[in-house]
């Protein structure tokens, strides 16, 4: 059974904007997914519907076989979920916020959740009001983990903090991943990030899904083509070469994104090639992400 | 302990992760810097080391496991191959696409073959060298 499965997801804004269109993810056990894509592409409200806390106008969602919208006590139960944007209540105080997780949570585990603590060094006697963004996070994190979730949902969970922080979150991720094995499906703007974690990757662009792949076999079967204006070649041309993904011109250059290895690659730009060298080249997947976004304008 | 191998990743680097993380074992390998029958860290260790998933590096040494450049041995660990005397015909299939690499830079960057072979025996004549260096220093 997949830990979450979401088939044809449509959201329209009340006016009439589309934000998500006919969009499918699922996510395997254990499986580790990055979802990309711009700001404004559709992440959050992905995700949101992905937990319940949004409504699709179309399409299903399931969390292990679960409805969360008819059975959210359940679902939540086997479930971690932590945002840039949440709240915690300002005038509690760091234990109880920890405490109120603690009952709402049958299987919260106390030893895990005071290492943690510990790790955070968290202080339970202040309150929320007074945390940094950082310490808030850090909070958030022990309090959607110590019940040990088989899915864990992280929008943009490194949002706003300093390298420092953002790499102790990355490494709690990982050391939970390795500890429970559970399945992660993160948001992040953070390629190097989603580079170190994730085992695939999907990509949002204007509501649209429009990678979902293997992150090793999108590296290793996607180049980038560079030419020199100069070399009279077209977007135009690259767009109409198979296995073109994106393509634009930016800085005197042609840059297109094509599927396929070096070799092939480089094989099918034969026809186009008129003397200059086009250069065919793997890219590292910051260059892949904004090739995307760039080139599909 | 201290670890046989310093591996490093870059997210910066147009190989993925587990790829550089094959790259440099194997160039451990070859500069005797991981010499045959030597220990790696397990793959939780390494993971760690690196900060990255546990799955990335299970698919490296699943690679290098294939490439009979290490060897599990159940129970105990994973180990640099006592048989690194790999097939020639293996060695060749792994190095043609580099080499292929290799060609396509030089030719952009406008070296001919023979500069290209000459930068070559200049380059294994500093791992010779190496190697020398590191056999009278142990």
């Amino acid at each position: 059974m997949k830990a979450l499965e979401l088939q044809g997801i449509t959201r329209i804004y009340e006016r009439g904007a589309r934000v998500l269109s006919d969009v499918d993810l699922a996510v395997d056990p254990g499986e580790v997914v990055g979802l990309l894509g711009a700001n404004g592409a559709g992440k959050t409200t992905l995700i949101r519907i992905a937990l319940g806390m949004l409504r699709p106008q179309g399409g299903e969602v399931r969390v292990f076989g679960l409805d969360p919208k008819r059975e959210p006590v359940e679902t939540k139960r086997r479930v971690g979920y932590v945002s840039e944007d949440q709240v915690l209540p300002p005038y509690l105080r760091v234990g109880d916020v920890l405490g109120m997780h603690a009952e709402l949570f049958d299987d919260w585990d106390p030893a895990l959740a005071k290492r943690l603590s510990e790790r955070f060094e968290l202080e339970p006697k202040r309150r929320v009001s007074t945390l940094s963004k950082g310490q808030a996070r850090r909070v958030a994190v022990v309090s959607a983990i110590a019940h040990r979730p088989e899915l864990l949902v992280l929008d943009e969970p490194a949002g706003g903090l300093d390298p420092a922080a953002r790499r102790e979150m990355l490494e709690t991720a990982l050391e939970f991943l390795a500890d429970e094995g559970s399945a992660i499906l993160f948001s992040s703007h953070h390629m190097a990030d989603v580079e170190r974690i994730a085992g695939r990757v999907a990509l949002l662009d204007r509501g649209h899904m429009v990678v979902d792949q293997d992150l090793d076999d999108l590296r290793e079967t996607t180049m980038l083509l560079r030419a020199p204006v100069s070399s009279g070649l077209a977007v135009a041309d690259v767009r109409g070469v198979d296995g073109c993904l994106a393509a634009r011109a930016a800085h005197e250059e042609i840059r297109a994104l094509l599927r396929g290895t070096e070799a092939e690659v480089t094989q099918r730009l034969e026809p186009l090639q008129n003397g200059t060298p086009l250069h065919v080249a793997p890219l590292t997947l910051e260059d892949l992400f904004i090739e995307f976004v760039e080139g599909r304008r | 302990m201290t670890p046989p191998i310093h591996v490093h990743v870059s997210p910066n680097d147009d190989a993925p992760i587990y790829r550089q993380v094959v790259r440099q074992v194997v160039e451990g390998v070859a500069s005797g810097a991981l010499a045959p029958g030597e220990r790696l860290p397990s793959l939780r260790a390494m993971a760690q080391q690196l900060a990255v998933a546990p799955l990335t590096v299970k698919k490296a040494y699943d690679v290098l496991e294939a490439d009979g450049v290490i060897e599990t041995r159940r129970g105990q660990g994973t180990f640099v191959s006592e048989a690194v005397a790999r097939s020639t015909r293996s060695a060749v299939q792994r190095v043609r696409p580099l080499a292929r690499r290799l060609v396509v830079e030089a030719d952009v960057a406008g070296l001919d073959a023979h500069a290209l072979a000459a930068l070559i025996e200049e380059e294994a004549r500093a791992l010779e060298n190496e190697r020398a260096s590191r056999g009278e220093a142990s």
